[in-house]
């Protein structure tokens, strides 16, 4: 039924997104990027691109950190544009995403801080689509319950931050649990929300999210051998919306080392192919992360496949994310003039 | 496309001839020439290296450099609006700068802008120092107020009342929300906290003092009994001096925007459980962000505290809002003297500023004059740049290869500019160089279509245009859209009055086009009219000329000429009515009586204003006859135009078996029924007679063309004549035969027409398939070619054969036997040519897959697969065309009717108007009625130009554009150009100023 009125409130935001997606970086326009001798030369190319002016009017040198920081610029003004536009229930729904990435400005803020950085120089390195009133004061804290309870208490994250607060101190290790656990949490009520909508954005949304669940999942438990982190610790920290949920969860939990990791993803059609490509050693894990990844660009793309529902926003985010990133591994490559490289860029089909 | 001299006819009806050209540039002339060419403005560049990316090409730093000019431009433009400051822009066209020149530029921008940004960043460290001074002035003025209040509540009673008023009169404080708070009170809560704070510490338990998150009132109101306690507790502490009373307290005071303040007042209580005392007060006066420039309101704000570790939480928690905390000294006296030197310094300051902001100024003022120009400057070099990066680069590196197309007309303007752009070089440099050659050659590509166009005919070539680009060197039909587009929009359109109202409007927008093209209007709808104002004023034109022919202005009708009608009424027939006492009684003119001269001589004769009854059937069968003639006559015009296609492209097999064809088709069916309508129009009026041999009654027998035209298809037999044998009316009369031989004429037509169909289908396609096959067998086969032309053309022959001499026998011995005449023989007569129609249908299918069945046997010759596909390919191109054809010229002949609807519909939208709207004014006399007139006319004449004028316009213009599009040009348009897009410095600079207003 949803699919009647949906034109109504969000037709409009539906084609905008759709015609920015359109001007996402093809093949061809990655195939030209790489040939790039310098970032004059990138400048050049991606000015033909979507991306049009967006550099003309920097003074001096290019920096891949000016690149950067005016692709965040773009996406953001993007993203507010839609979110200043969006109604009930999609303006919630894109909350949501923003939300994730306040988690990550969350941990980065604490990280710094734990590493004497100064404020101003983290605030510079925080995403902008995640940053809250709140988040400049978030070195005061030095305990989790202090930074709940003077800090996020007011944040949307506040639901999500109250399982951690039984941490004691804010090292190293304790500030992963957080960033997991919060993770976590985020994960499954973005899982709920969306069921509740129902409808397509329903399907195409908890598809993406239960890989992002399951993603997850595998990369704690191939990142925590070897590692003080107890099995149990671990199994708190899986994501409980996803399709390993719960009995190859249970079997992540057990697992001791790279193979067994493999082994119980084989029971299921969607990773076993992940798997299947890589080679079986631990090293050769950015291999398999790649695949999660370019697995994870598929499913954005196919959001795109259906009509009337919020995934495409989702998808168009994270879309444009990881060109972004794609955008920055070449400047850097072609900056730091290493350029074999230079092809492990994700391209987005 | 060939280049025989023949093919230069006059440029007005077809595209330009334009030719491929190779340039050989010298590399040092090669700037100067382009920017000659650019000048000029003929030449359309063909990109040489299409595989290499933008940034691998020869004069890629050039353009870089240009563009890093041009950002340093946008940058000195900016800061002039910003200040401004107006720029001079004289719209004159400095030539392309050499390529020396450009250091200068460079040089001179790179100067400039270093000056700007040096003066720029002197003055934003002035201004914050300034806005840092101004802040610390509020502060100190705010605080000194905040302190004074305490002082105050210690005075006697009659400071304690003053000191309650000036609270209220201030901005709340938020701690102190209503009047019950006095500011005694509150200073009491203030050490009450603090007191307790240092309870807390020393037990550092104090579990009560998360109080769930409360807002800041909250904060007052939560403790009732701390307030008691801190009562009695501060009591002596009152006594001492109040400076020795801060000093167990520190604070820190600053400035903070103003929209954070509630939340950091929630942060700085969460953090500091409420250990904390914060007051703040607005500053009224709008400070200004030192690097945007924007205006920001910002607070003053002194929190309390006691403690190192809360003082270390409370800079952090500053830090992290963005609030800059100022030095605050303790005591009154220090107090009033920082305030003075802050004063000082301010002055001091605004004399630097002042200066600084002048010098700027200055600067700014000397750019303003030239950022124009220079903008057009790099704009032109850059493009220059960008062209040689189309181009080759000889082996040699001496010279650059350049190609391009351009017309052949002005080919010796371009021998001209090449030699400027080489000889200039020569004169600076002295060099020994080789003139650059202009080198024509030959190409099987299709060269791109230039319409010459100006101001007249742009609005006309557009429309064109729009549908599709004509293919190279076809018919221009915008030569004949000038005239046909707005006579057929008057046709929808046909009234004096909204026609004059149109007519003013463009004349307007053609008589201030100067200035309004000055202004630069950028308005989209006001673009369009603007752009479309030549075709505007001939539709207004032509409106008038069609409400001229309609009699109607304003759905009201002039009586110029005289009407021909004469009331025939004798005066006692109509002296009843008046008896009766009834004024109005519709009356009948017979037009026997009544008609009494010559016709109106021009147009509707305006007595048909009056006729209520029979007004509309008569104006609606002239429109819908007029609008079949009409559109007819324009799609013959547009076969017409495909013959001259046909034969300028020396496409003999187009002419034969589509031209011929297509023609017949049309004339057998639809020029006869226009013939029809023309004879019945001149032949048959009121009075009796005897028309065409047969003796004709009177109107009710004049003939029915619709009737008679299907009829005509379904080859039914009628009796000849109105009158039957016993001298009688016969019934239906009007469905009867009308003049000798009728019948025979119909039949033959109808088969001419039908046979025409499988030529059109067939013919074409053959031809083409037998002429790929004798090029492929070589001149051996001749002979059989020859043979198999023969056979075809007998086969061809035949099938009219078969289609008319049966039927023609037929007919004639049944005219021979007719003495009774039954419709049951002349239907079978009519099954029997439809079953010859189906019989000969799959015949000549088969030799169409004769040709398929051929194609196999050839496989050996090489390319035949190629050539088989084609076949197909031109099979169905045939058969959608044929069908679209044929189909088409009833549909459009129908579609042309739109053309009477649309302007019935004009003229009872007017009439609505008239009668509802403004007649209702002269029902009423007096001052009423001459103030309902005022009123009343305004709303009529509102409703007309936005309904009639506007709205009506609209829709009368879509149609012509699509009477044009479909109907006409379907005939012989082909449309498969692409526009010649020359290298222009006059459109690059347009292009790129419309890119910068957008």
């Amino acid at each position: 039924m949803g699919e009647f009125f949906f034109n109504i409130d969000h037709g409009y935001l539906e084609a905008l997104v759709r015609g920015f997606k359109g001007g996402i970086l093809t093949q061809a326009d990655y195939a030209n990027l790489v040939q790039c001798e310098t970032l004059e030369d990138l400048k050049l190319h991606i000015q033909s691109t979507d991306y049009g002016n967006f550099l003309a009017n920097e003074p001096g040198a290019i920096t891949v950190g000016v690149i950067d920081e005016r692709l965040k610029e773009k996406l953001v003004t993007e993203f507010t544009h839609i979110r200043n536009n969006a109604l009930e229930p999609l303006a919630t729904f894109l909350d949501y995403i923003t939300y994730s990435y306040m988690i990550d400005n969350i941990i980065l803020l604490i990280t710094g801080t734990l590493h004497q950085r100064p404020i101003s120089e983290l605030i510079s390195k925080c995403h902008p689509l995640g940053s809250f009133e709140q988040m400049e004061a978030i070195h005061i804290a030095s305990t989790p319950a202090e930074l709940y309870n003077a800090v996020l208490v007011d944040t949307p994250l506040a639901n999500y931050f109250v399982d951690c607060i039984n941490e004691h101190d804010l090292d190293e290790m304790n500030v992963e649990l957080i960033r997991n656990t919060l993770y976590k949490a985020y994960l499954e009520d973005f899982y709920g929300f969306c069921k509740n909508l129902g409808g397509t954005t329903a399907e195409v949304m908890c598809e993406i999210l239960a890989f992002e669940a399951d993603r997850r999942s595998i990369i704690i438990t191939i990142n925590s051998f070897d590692t003080e982190l107890s099995k149990d610790d671990r199994e708190k920290l899986y994501p409980r919306c996803g399709k390993l949920y719960p009995e190859g969860l249970a079997g992540l939990a057990r697992a001791d080392d790279y193979d067994q990791v493999k082994q119980v993803c084989e029971f299921y059609s969607d990773y076993k192919a992940l798997f299947d490509g890589s080679g079986n050693a631990a090293g050769e894990k950015t291999l398999e992360d790649k695949t999660l990844t370019l697995k994870k660009v598929k499913l954005n793309v196919q959001a795109y496949l259906h009509q009337f529902h919020f995934g495409v926003f989702y998808a168009f985010i994270k879309l444009k994310e990881q060109e972004m990133r794609n955008i920055i591994w070449i400047a850097e490559c072609i900056s730091q003039r290493h350029r074999t490289k230079i092809d492990n860029y994700i391209p987005i089909l | 496309m060939s280049s025989s001299p023949d093919d230069t006819t006059p440029g007005i009806f077809r595209s330009e001839e334009v030719c491929l050209s190779q340039l050989f540039l010298q590399s040092e002339a090669a700037y100067t020439s382009v920017a000659e060419l650019g000048e000029l403005g003929l030449v359309q560049f063909r990109d040489l290296n299409p595989d290499t990316s933008s940034f691998q090409r020869k004069f890629v730093s050039e353009v870089r450099r240009c563009d890093e000019m041009e950002r340093k431009l946008r940058f000195l433009e900016r800061e002039i609006k910003k200040d401004q400051i107006p720029m001079l822009d004289t719209g004159e066209n400095p030539d392309a700068p050499q390529p020396r020149e450009m250091i200068d530029l460079e040089a001179t921008f790179e100067k400039l802008e270093n000056e700007l940004r040096e003066v720029n960043q002197n003055e934003e460290t002035l201004k914050k120092n300034f806005s840092e001074l101004t802040e610390l002035k509020h502060i100190l003025r705010k605080t000194q107020t905040f302190f004074e209040e305490i002082h105050r509540r210690d005075g006697p009673g009659s400071v304690r009342a003053s000191a309650s008023t000036s609270a209220t009169d201030r901005e709340p404080l938020i701690h102190v929300d209503d009047e019950a708070h006095a500011p005694g009170e509150l200073f009491r809560q203030i050490f009450g906290y603090d007191r307790r704070t240092t309870n807390e510490h020393r037990q550092s338990g104090g579990g009560d003092s998360m109080q769930g998150g409360g807002g800041p009132d909250d904060v007052i109101v939560a403790d009732p009994a701390a307030e008691s306690e801190t009562m009695e507790l501060t009591g002596p502490a009152a006594g001492h001096g109040h400076a020795g009373m801060f000093a167990n307290f520190g604070f820190v005071a600053g400035v903070i925007q103003r929209e954070r303040i509630p939340a950091f007042e929630r942060l700085l209580w969460r953090a500091c459980r409420g250990n904390v005392f914060l007051r703040h007060s607005e500053i009224d006066d709008v400070l200004n962000d030192t690097a945007t420039g924007e205006p920001i309101n910002k607070s003053v704000f002194i929190i309390f505290f006691q403690g190192d570790q809360l003082k270390t939480k409370v800079k952090k928690i500053c830090e992290g809002f963005r609030a800059t905390l100022y030095p605050c000294p303790d005591t009154p006296s220090e107090r009033r003297e920082m305030s003075i030197g802050v004063m000082t310094r301010i002055e001091d300051l605004k004399t630097v500023l002042g200066q600084t902001q002048d010098h700027r100024h200055r600067v700014l003022v000397a750019a303003a004059k030239n950022v124009r120009m220079w903008l057009t400057k790099v704009r032109k070099i850059k493009s220059i740049y960008h062209t040689l990066n189309l181009f080759n680069i000889d082996v040699t590196q001496k010279c650059l290869i350049a190609e391009c197309w351009c017309p052949v007309d002005a080919l010796d303007r371009i021998r001209m500019a090449l030699k400027r752009g080489t000889y200039n070089k020569l004169e600076e440099e002295s060099g020994s160089t080789v003139p650059s050659i202009l080198n024509r050659m030959d190409t099987t590509e299709a060269p791109p279509t230039y319409n010459k166009s100006n101001k007249y005919t742009v609005g006309f070539q557009n429309i064109v245009d729009a549908y599709g680009i004509a293919t190279y060197r076809e018919i221009n039909p915008a030569i004949y859209t000038m005239i046909s587009f707005p006579f057929l929009f008057a046709v929808m359109f046909g009234d004096m009055g909204h026609g004059t109202i149109m007519l003013l409007a463009a004349l307007f927008l053609i008589l201030r086009e100067k200035q309004l093209e000055a202004a630069r209007i950028r308005d989209e709808i006001f673009q369009m009219f603007f752009g479309g104002r030549y075709v505007i004023f001939l539709m207004g034109a032509f409106s008038i000329y069609t409400g001229f022919l309609y009699n109607d202005i304003f759905s009201k009708s002039l009586n110029i000429f005289g009407s021909a009608w004469a009331n025939s009424l004798l005066p006692n027939e109509t002296q009843p009515f008046f008896d009766k006492g009834l004024l109005e009684v519709p009356l009948m003119l017979v037009p026997e009586k009544a008609y009494v001269t010559s016709p109106y001589p021009i147009g509707v004769d305006p007595v048909w204003n009056l006729a209520e009854a029979n007004k509309l059937s008569f104006l609606n069968s002239m429109k819908m006859k007029s609008s079949v003639i009409l559109g007819i006559g324009q799609m013959t015009f547009g076969l017409i135009l495909s013959y001259h296609n046909y034969k300028y492209f020396h496409s003999d097999l187009d002419v034969k078996f589509m031209f011929i064809p297509q023609m017949l088709f049309m004339a057998c069916i639809f020029i006869y029924l226009c013939l029809q309508i023309i004879v019945k129009w001149l032949a048959y009026s009121a009075t009796a007679g005897v028309v065409f041999g047969y003796e004709y009654p009177g109107s009710n027998c004049a003939p029915s063309l619709l009737i008679g035209l299907i009829n005509m298809f379904m080859m039914k037999s009628r009796d000849a004549g109105f009158v039957g044998a016993d001298g009688k009316v016969s019934w239906g009369c009007s469905n009867n035969l009308w003049y000798p031989g009728q019948s025979f004429f119909e039949t033959v037509f109808v088969l001419i027409a039908l046979a025409c169909i499988p030529v059109m289908l067939f013919a074409k396609p053959y031809f083409m398939w037998k002429a790929e096959k004798e090029r492929q067998a070589g001149n051996g086969h001749m002979q059989l070619g020859t043979a198999e032309t023969v056979l075809v053309i007998v086969a061809v022959v035949q099938i009219p054969i078969m289609l008319f001499v049966k039927p023609f026998f037929v007919w004639r011995r049944d005219k021979a036997a007719a003495a009774t005449r039954e419709s049951v023989r002349a239907d079978m007569n009519g099954g029997d040519s439809e079953a010859e129609v189906v019989h000969h249908e799959p015949k000549t299918n088969g030799g169409g897959g004769h040709g398929h069945g051929d194609g196999p046997l050839l496989k050996d010759g090489d390319g035949t697969e190629a050539k088989k596909l084609d076949m197909a390919d031109v099979m169905v191109y045939q058969a959608i065309h044929t069908i679209e054809f044929a189909l088409g010229c009833i549909s459009h002949t129908a579609s042309y009717l739109r053309l009477w609807a649309l302007s019935l519909a004009h003229a009872q939208l007017s009439d609505v108007l008239w009668t509802m709207v403004f007649r209702a004014a002269f029902r009423s006399d007096g001052y009423i009625g001459a103030i309902s007139t005022y009123l009343l006319f305004f709303a009529f004449f509102f409703l007309s130009v936005f309904i009639l004028v506007l709205m009506e316009g609209l829709s009368a213009f879509l149609h012509a554009l699509r009477l044009h599009w479909v109907e006409f040009q379907s005939k012989f348009y082909g449309g498969h150009g692409y526009v010649f897009a020359p290298f222009s410095f006059e459109k690059i600079l347009e292009a790129e100023r419309e890119a910068e207003e957008a």
